[in-house]
């Protein structure tokens, strides 16, 4: 039980890793690798706020509009003319990649390369749940990362926005030919992934402390948790961000500590070989079976 | 004046080569800071190469690169310090082992394709470094020294550093194996496969085949590579992690994907950047990010692209004209196609579909029970509305789909379960609805892919190609043949365009072009005429009567009524996967079910 909670809550920030990439390549159909490093942004961001004696509160605020504002960013500044010159091109993941580095270095300028001190925020509070301890800002991190699945898949589907984001990713000369704005779109899922690895990063600070280098650490763990999910749906991504930190966990208490070095990436390996297209839709392919 | 053309390419890369030993000479004999730089910098273009290989030529983007990297340097550095076999006799095991691993992990991840594929190869990449981190008898994270090169012997000592010589000749070998690839009749080929799979399939290539065995290629140079690097000191996982392959994408898109100097620029580039530029590390990093997105933003096409489009635009401007329609009706220019169809005799069936059905998802049938016997000599329409299944019908019949019940037989052959790269062999050819053709070929190179199965063991000849006299005879054979195919359609004035500068009609007789080259009896082809101007439709029809005439058979699939039942001897018509009507051309026009689904009366 201890290990399924404390499995579920870095899960959880790996999922909102994952749904970030996921939602941005959902309706661009590029993966952001800069991702990790918004997280990092956020964290850095609350950190430097609360350490000029500012609010909490003001701190978090500030993170989250930070990470959001540089994800819109990225896309106009990085994607856009490399989509603009050839559609399917893969030089994005040049210059995607480039910022993450750009990012990475200039938080260490900024705040230098060692880790500071983040808000304690609830992680101070140790709750009693099923015979397990965590932190409340762990179990904060569950529940906000469900929340977070819901409030996407609701915006996903019910709202004009939403279902706009799905035309797109199906065929955006379609779409942009009915009316619909693909580049405000597109900024708008680069900016949304951008805040769901802000979210990330706010939900970890307390446990991890500011680094610069969190980024590459939280950037390959939500690529990982992302391929366990399949790239298609944000929803899923969260599924294989909670399996994946859960399985992590097990590994690192059961074969030993650095076990989840390599025990993901095995997963990994065994969910292409099943199904190529990600965990659940293995799980739909066996539901369709017996039919 | 001729001859001397014919001297001045082998005459420059000779040249080329002279000057690339002299470079060498003067590095081996420079100081070792020189050396470490630009052995380090000739391992990472070797490994940009082989990845510009798979990525640029293939489209297949590995992130496993690092990884076989890994496999190449361990293995000599493992094999060597615990079983004391020599570094030269290592040379062959490191490259053909990683070349072996290579084919294995190619035909695993070919199964799925574009994203899937580089992110499998990727997770190779991770699982080499962990095994290399955690295993006892890779000596963990600090890694094991590698093994010794033996410098030159007194008499030869004037030469210098021996391990520089190893390292750049690898990287000549390199560098020519890649430049005979681009020489030989492959390369459009593999460009086929990159953009326009089917097309190539149709022409007789074994795609996945061809696929997996560039990927071996690759991987066997990536195995090269590492076996240089062990020589350069010590070997340990830092040096092979996933961001290694990242980087090597990152030196081929920079320098210029799908060019032969860019992943040298790149690799170059990148390996020396940090060498040249030096401030406090955080600022480098930041400049360096930096770089990357102004040089991808600005030059999306990396510094070769840069090169190469400024050229072009240079030279576009006093060549490109735009099309005089009265040069696509030249009705003599298919004389001469008589001798080149393969006769088969008239009457015999050409194309026989016997109980053929099909469904993409059960119990939707695309095509339910369909027989049609084609006899050689004819041309034969299939029409039907939209969603009929006449599609799937020429997918069946061309093998792109496999038939659930019922065979397919070309020329009396029975290929109900041979793939379409067997169809030219028996005689068939094959168009696409929409022209799928190479766009940054010239049409001639394009038809010139349909010769694919008429020459024989192109791909494995292409790594050494320029060097076999009668390899380059036949290049100049396939050039000139295509060449005729499209004068043969009215098109020589086009022959020397890029596709992607060519009108849509242009597009379609160049594809048209690409399926009688090879000489095939049988042409199956769908909606040859969409698209077209009423003057291109004539012509279409023009040649295709003089194909008949020379003994060629044809299917057609096409929903201009008037071009089908104007050239088509017989005329079957297909209604929800159904046969509704089938027989001659005036009696399948006058049938009444046929007016009813499908003429609208």
């Amino acid at each position: 039980m201890q290990i399924l909670l404390t499995g579920l809550a870095s899960g959880a920030i790996y999922g909102l890793v994952a749904m970030g990439f996921a939602v941005a390549f959902y309706v661009t159909s590029v993966i952001n690798f800069a991702q990790g490093q918004l997280l990092m942004a956020a964290i850095m961001v609350a950190a430097g706020v609360s350490a000029a004696g500012l609010p909490t509160g003001l701190g978090i605020v500030a993170g989250l509009a930070v990470s959001t504002l540089l994800g819109g960013l990225i896309y106009v500044l990085a994607v856009r003319p490399v989509l603009a010159f050839d559609r399917f091109s893969f030089a994005w993941l040049v210059s995607t990649l480039g910022v993450a580095t750009i990012l990475e270095a200039g938080a260490a300028l900024i705040w230098g390369p060692t880790s500071r001190s983040f808000p304690v925020m609830l992680n101070d509070q140790p709750v009693r749940l099923l015979g397990a301890i965590i932190s409340l800002q762990q179990l904060l991190a569950i529940v906000i990362a469900v929340a977070v699945v819901v409030a996407v898949e609701l915006f996903r589907r019910r709202t004009l926005f939403g279902k706009l984001g799905m035309a797109i990713a199906a065929d955006p000369e379609m779409a942009s030919a009915i009316g619909a704005n693909t580049q405000i779109a597109a900024i708008a899922a680069f900016a949304l992934a951008g805040l769901l690895a802000g979210i990330g990063g706010i939900l970890v600070g307390p446990i991890t402390y500011a680094n610069p280098y969190l980024g590459e650490t939280y950037g390959i763990n939500g690529f990982v948790a992302l391929m366990i999910g399949g790239i298609q749906r944000p929803a899923a991504a969260m599924v294989g961000g909670l399996v994946l930190g859960v399985l992590s966990q097990l590994a690192n208490t059961e074969i030993n500590s650095q076990a989840s070095d390599w025990f993901p990436f095995l997963i990994v390996v065994v969910v292409l070989l099943v199904s190529p297209t990600g965990l659940l839709d293995a799980a739909r392919w066996l539901r369709r079976r017996p039919a | 004046m001729k001859s001397a053309l014919r001297y001045a390419r082998p005459a420059a890369a000779a040249a080329i080569a002279v000057c690339y030993l002299l470079f060498t000479l003067a590095i081996a004999r420079g100081t070792v800071y020189d050396q470490s730089l630009v052995t380090t910098a000739a391992c990472f273009a070797i490994l940009a190469i082989s990845l510009d290989m798979v990525a640029g030529m293939t489209g297949l983007y590995s992130l496993g690169h690092a990884g076989l990297f890994a496999c190449g340097a361990y293995a000599t550095a493992l094999l060597n310090s615990h079983l004391g076999i020599g570094v030269f006799a290592l040379l062959p095991v490191a490259v053909v082992g990683t070349g072996l691993i290579g084919l294995v992990l190619g035909s695993l991840s070919l199964r799925v394709s574009g994203l899937y594929f580089a992110i499998t190869t990727f997770i190779f990449t991770l699982v080499i470094a962990v095994l290399a981190s955690d295993l006892k008898i890779t000596g963990g994270l600090q890694g094991i020294e590698g093994p010794l090169f033996p410098s030159f012997p007194a008499g030869l000592a004037w030469l210098g550093d021996s391990v520089t010589w190893c390292v750049l000749l690898a990287l000549l070998v390199t560098i020519f194996l890649v430049v005979s690839i681009r020489a030989s009749a492959l390369y459009p080929v593999l460009l086929a496969i990159r953009d326009a799979e089917p097309f190539a399939a149709a022409a007789g290539v074994r795609t996945a085949a061809v696929k997996i065995g560039m990927f071996g290629l690759s991987a066997a140079l990536a195995g090269l590579a590492g076996w240089c690097f062990s020589f350069l000191g010590i070997v340990s996982p830092g040096q092979f992690s996933w961001n290694i392959s990242v980087n090597i994408l990152v030196m081929v898109i920079l320098g210029g994907i799908n060019t032969t100097i860019g992943p040298i620029i790149g690799a170059v580039f990148v390996s020396m950047f940090p060498a040249y530029v030096n401030f406090s590390p955080l600022w480098q990093e930041l400049v360096y990010g930096a770089l990357f997105v102004l040089v991808i933003v600005f030059f999306p096409a990396g510094f070769t692209g840069l090169v190469v489009r400024l050229a072009r635009l240079a030279g576009s401007r006093l060549r490109l004209r735009l099309p005089s329609r009265a040069s696509l009706a030249v009705p003599s220019a298919v004389d001469g196609l008589a001798p080149r169809v393969r006769a088969v005799a008239r009457n015999t069936p050409a194309v026989e579909c016997h109980h053929v059905s099909f469904a993409y998802t059960k119990g939707v049938k695309a095509v339910d029970d369909v027989t049609l016997i084609v006899p050689a000599g004819t041309i034969h329409g299939l029409i039907g509305p939209n969603g009929s299944g006449k599609s799937t019908l020429v997918s069946l019949i061309a093998g792109e789909r496999r038939p659930d019940f019922g065979s397919v037989s070309i020329n009396g052959a029975d290929l109900s379960s041979a793939g379409p790269w067997a169809r030219p062999g028996h005689g068939l050819a094959r168009t696409f609805q929409t022209a799928v053709l190479v766009r940054e070929l010239t049409n001639r190179a394009n038809v010139a892919i349909g010769l694919y199965s008429r020459v024989p063991r192109i791909a494995v000849r292409a790594p050494v190609w320029p060097l076999l006299p009668r390899a380059r005879r036949q290049a100049r054979a396939m050039s000139a043949r295509a060449g005729l195919a499209l004068s043969q359609v009215g098109m020589d004035s086009w022959a020397g365009k890029r596709v992607v500068e060519v009108p849509h009609g242009v597009q379609q007789l160049t594809q048209l072009a690409s399926a009688t080259v090879s000489g095939s009896g049988v042409l199956v082809l769908d909606e040859p005429v969409a698209g077209l101007s009423p003057s291109e439709v004539d012509h279409v029809a023009a040649i295709l009567r003089e194909f008949r005439a020379a003994g060629g058979t044809v299917i057609v699939v096409e929903h201009q009524v008037q071009f089908v039942f104007g050239i088509c001897d017989q005329v079957t018509v297909l209604s929800a996967g159904l046969v509704v009507a089938s027989g001659p051309a005036a009696q399948v026009r006058e049938d009444a079910r046929v007016r009813e689904v499908y003429l609208g009366q």
